[in-house]
């Protein structure tokens, strides 16, 4: 039963592809019937397969002595993230019935959403290291494909390859990790290294863990490879709610989850960690400060949470880091859709250009505000319990400057929430643009989501309980609803984070009026730059194009050269051969 | 000098001439024509091997499969070289560059 479902999280949404893509684009209404009916498919799928969850593996297939098993495991960490991107999945291909009518290319959309849907399946489920990666690049090339869709516009395709070249780079060190572990190993098996990760040499596992960090630091947009997120807004917003806010993003902080047993005794990893989660969740908390673009604003955000499960993990709390991902997951996926609703009804991402809003998109307003307060981590949406879980951990395990370094994020990201939504939807209108109410297929997605941010928080106990059960080497201990109420409720570091955060909403309230007008020219160079890093992106960049001029001498098109490059190589080979023999 | 050496002699002497034709020969048909050399070369040494490691049955067979392919290469080329000849009009190497970087 577990085998076929966690095979179907993989083919249905991939069949479903292949259908819409069949299909053709003179027939949109089929098309957006198809795309629906099998993202909900697998969506029902993902949730039934959820309390199967076991550490066993379900489903191996046989793939050849180069590549091993393809194995799929369906345990606590990867069916809630399965079931996360399939039911996200479906609700964002139902906001896309109303969000991408009339477009032309349906047929190239869809086939790269459901594409992206079975690919993340694969990625959380598989249990081979080598498939992980496969299934880790076919994401990549979604996203890339996706932020290009409109690709007669200059910036969408800048954008799109920024996202592609930068996750590659993260890439080369998941592959690399997996080649050391095969090699040291023999095996591709995830569970084969977490159980022999004691046996491993310790510079070869350094060597491992570091590329592991590299390739979930650069899936994650975290410091220093933030910079491709923003760039990648150009999607359109369904897009952007599900790969870049809600699933996506999320692999890499997945893949510390994953290997957290194996990686944790590695002398300075988990402080690497919790530096890497640091810095991004304050470097971007402060370029959300200053963001006039309302999807910017949020992917900034988008940056800052995960920079926050990237700590928790760092602080040791891996179900913490879950925990947020799973709340993170829901509300900022009704925060982007929110946005899109609005994007679409006035024509416009410049939040100059907003303003009372409210009046004419009530619905919106009111989901767009629950996902705010659960954004800000206030009482009693599903972000506050997550966001003080990991608080607690840090306090507990981190430094207290870095703890110290998150409350601030905590009360930034209170300020640049309220900052947001004022602008969007509060105050007077700033400019005479006619804006239209979001449709049906809008609201229903909408509607699901923010229920989901109301209540996925009584699902902790379910979770933990499933995580602790299937997984036997992370030592996850269950906490039920009671203790989750009573561990948040009776600790003081919850009432001084409100505090932080109450500080943040009084600020903004207090600037409120002033939410047009263009911050001190030091804060918006550094956010207009990305703290620098668009220029270092930029020299890394020209250092290369340098480098291929000077490559470029060597490619006369001069076929004697070729042949004797060929000849040479392979004489070069057999010497190498022939050194190496016994 | 026993007859193996000499057999190897020659093979690397082939070996030697092919690879500095492929390099000066500015003419497309000689350049299959070179490359017959390079191969005719291998295939000696095929057979050499064959015959040194007792396995000469082995080194004979790998050698017949190695002459059945590389014909059916210089087929190719040689057919290659005549839609060079069509679409450039010239079979000069250094006239035909336009993969240069």
């Amino acid at each position: 039963m577990a085998a076929w479902l966690s095979l179907s999280l993989i083919l249905i949404p991939w069949l479903g592809a292949l259908l819409v893509w069949r299909t053709g684009d003179a027939a949109p209404t089929r098309q957006h019937a198809l795309a629906v009916a099998f993202s909900l498919a697998a969506g029902v799928a993902a949730l039934v397969l959820v309390p199967l969850a076991s550490p066993l593996v379900v489903f191996t297939l046989p793939m050849g002595a180069f590549f091993g098993e393809l194995t799929l495991v369906s345990d606590g960490l990867s069916t809630v993230l399965a079931a996360i991107a399939c039911m996200v999945g479906a609700l964002a291909v139902i906001f896309s019935v109303d969000y991408m009518r009339g477009e032309t290319q349906l047929g190239r959309y869809y086939t790269f959403v459901l594409l992206f849907i079975g690919a993340m399946c694969g990625l959380v489920l598989s249990g081979s290291l080598l498939f992980l990666f496969f299934f880790w690049e076919i994401t990549a090339l979604c996203s890339y494909a996706l932020i290009s869709f409109y690709n007669d516009d200059p910036r969408a395709v800048a954008g799109g390859v920024k996202a592609l070249i930068i996750t590659q780079v993260g890439g080369i060190g998941l592959l690399a990790g997996a080649l050391a572990v095969f090699a040291s190993t023999g095996s591709y098996q995830i569970a084969d290294l977490l159980a022999k990760a004691p046996q491993i040499a310790p510079g070869l596992m350094s060597v491992v863990a570091f590329g592991f960090l590299a390739a979930a630091a650069a899936k994650s947009a975290q410091f220093p490879f933030h910079t491709w997120l923003p760039d990648a807004m150009e999607a359109p917003t369904p897009v952007s709610a599900l790969i870049h806010a809600a699933t996506m993003v999320n692999a890499g902080v997945y893949l510390l989850a994953r290997f957290y047993p194996a990686f944790a005794p590695i002398p300075g990893w988990t402080f690497a960690v919790m530096l890497v989660g640091l810095a991004s969740a304050l470097i971007t908390a402060f370029m959300a400060l200053t963001a006039m673009d309302l999807k910017r604003a949020l992917a900034y955000s988008t940056v800052s949470q995960l920079g926050y499960m990237v700590y928790a993990i760092g602080a040791g709390g891996v179900f913490a880091s879950q925990f947020h991902l799973l709340s993170h997951a829901v509300f900022k996926a009704l925060l982007f859709l929110a946005a899109g609703a609005v994007i679409h009804g006035v024509g416009t991402r410049d939040m100059r250009q907003m303003g009372g809003l409210g009046a004419r998109m009530p619905l919106v307003r009111v989901v767009f505000v629950i996902g705010a307060l659960a954004l800000a981590g206030l009482p009693f949406f599903n972000g506050f319990w997550s966001k003080e879980l990991i608080l607690e951990e840090g306090l507990k395990h981190t430094p207290w400057w870095a703890y110290g370094g998150m409350l601030l994020g905590a009360g930034l990201t209170a300020f640049y929430t309220l900052r947001m939504t004022w602008m969007v939807f509060f105050g007077a209108a700033r400019s005479e643009r006619h804006a239209h109410d979001a449709g049906m297929a809008m609201k229903v997605a909408l509607v699901a989501l923010a229920a989901g941010t109301l209540l996925t928080w009584l699902a902790v106990g379910g979770f933990s309980g499933l995580m602790e059960e299937s997984l036997p080497y992370h030592q996850i201990h269950a906490l039920g609803l009671p203790g989750l109420v009573e561990e948040i409720l009776l600790a003081p570091a919850t009432y001084g984070a409100l505090g932080v955060m109450a500080l943040g909403l009084a600020l903004g309230w207090l600037l409120r009026g002033r939410a047009g007008v263009s911050p001190p020219a030091l804060v918006e160079g550094l956010s207009r730059t990305s703290f620098g890093f668009d220029w270092l992106n930029g020299h890394t960049a020209r250092g290369v194009h340098h480098l291929a001029a000077l490559l470029q001498k060597t490619q006369t098109g001069q076929m004697n050269w070729n042949l004797f490059g060929i000849m040479a190589a392979l004489a070069a080979v057999l010497l190498v051969l022939w050194w190496s023999a016994p | 000098m026993t007859p193996l050496d000499i057999v190897l002699l020659v093979a690397v002497l082939l070996l030697g001439v092919a690879f500095y034709g492929l390099l000066i020969t500015r003419n497309l048909i000689k350049m299959v024509v070179v490359l017959q050399l390079l191969v005719k070369g291998v295939v000696l040494a095929l057979v050499l091997a064959g015959n040194v490691g007792g396995r000469a049955a082995l080194g004979h067979s790998i050698a017949v499969t190695v002459i059945v392919a590389d014909t059916v290469v210089a087929v190719v080329a040689l057919a290659l070289a005549v839609q060079v000849r069509l679409r450039f009009g010239t079979l000069d190497i250094p006239g035909i560059s336009s993969l240069k970087g």
